[in-house]
């Protein structure tokens, strides 16, 4: 039933965009972190998407001919440019120049970013509700 | 049982919810670097008249982001309310066909 993948496809895109705010709450949360467990301040991190199948149980040989696969966290990347150092001289973090390494989180990009993740969350449920209702109309006919 | 308009229905739905995950697909995929648009080509898929599985294609003349991903949510937005109505409007047609052929069975018990 190619209308239930749709359901799954839905549902694939809403954990992937939750899994990006995570990520991005993450960073907003970890803007001014000067520890960490590895040592050093804080790193950006960001997810990559990528297409991958959804799971089914019937007709999946059907379901691969007309293709259109749901999405999936690929991985999640870790910034590598340098930290950010800024003169603290009091900073029990500072070196021996008096510079503290901060994150490079920029606050506005990742709230530009969580903002896309939230669109891309409704957007989802919207798909998911209107294949509901078709699924309903279906099931309607037997009345 | 239903007829020629009843088959007709019934693959116009097939091919709506087809579409309608292909949507979906989309929509999931609008953050996925490299994702290339996917619908089929309606017309042609009714023409071929209840033959065989659809196949999904690129969509053409779409702006391609900087990340090589082309969905355009406003189309996908448009193509998701357009097939539910489409759909609605299919479903509520085999709805009366289904009523004649119920209708024509309950005359035939008597009352």
């Amino acid at each position: 039933m190619s209308l239930f993948s749709a359901i799954a496809v839905g549902a694939s895109g809403m954990a992937a965009q939750r899994a990006r705010a995570e990520v991005l709450v993450e960073n907003l949360a970890n803007a001014d972190t000067t520890r960490t467990p590895e040592g050093g301040p804080y790193r950006r991190k960001d997810v990559i998407f990528e297409t991958s199948p959804v799971a089914e149980e019937f007709s999946s040989i059907f379901a691969s001919q007309v293709g259109g696969g749901g999405v999936a966290v690929a991985g999640v990347i870790t910034d590598t440019s340098d930290p950010e150092r800024r003169y603290m001289p009091g900073h029990p973090d500072a070196d021996a120049d008096g510079y503290v390494a901060f994150p490079r989180v920029n606050p506005a990009e990742d709230m530009v970013d969580l903002m896309g993740a939230a669109r891309g969350y409704e957007a989802n449920v919207a798909a998911i509700s209107a294949v509901k209702d078709m699924i309903q109309r279906s099931i309607d006919l037997l009345r | 049982m239903l007829g020629p308009l009843g088959a007709q229905l019934e693959r116009y739905m097939d091919l709506l919810s087809t579409r309608q995950k292909l949507v979906a697909s989309n929509i999931a995929n609008v953050d996925t670097p490299g994702y290339l648009t996917q619908d089929i080509d309606f017309q042609s898929e009714f023409q071929h008249a209840l033959g065989g599985a659809p196949h999904a294609q690129p969509v053409e003349g779409l702006a391609v982001r900087n990340d090589g991903n082309n969905v355009s949510i406003d189309r996908e937005s448009r193509l998701l309310a357009e097939n539910a109505l489409r759909f609605q409007a299919a479903s509520s047609l085999l709805h009366s066909q289904i009523q004649m052929v119920r209708a024509a069975i309950k005359e035939g018990q008597g009352s």
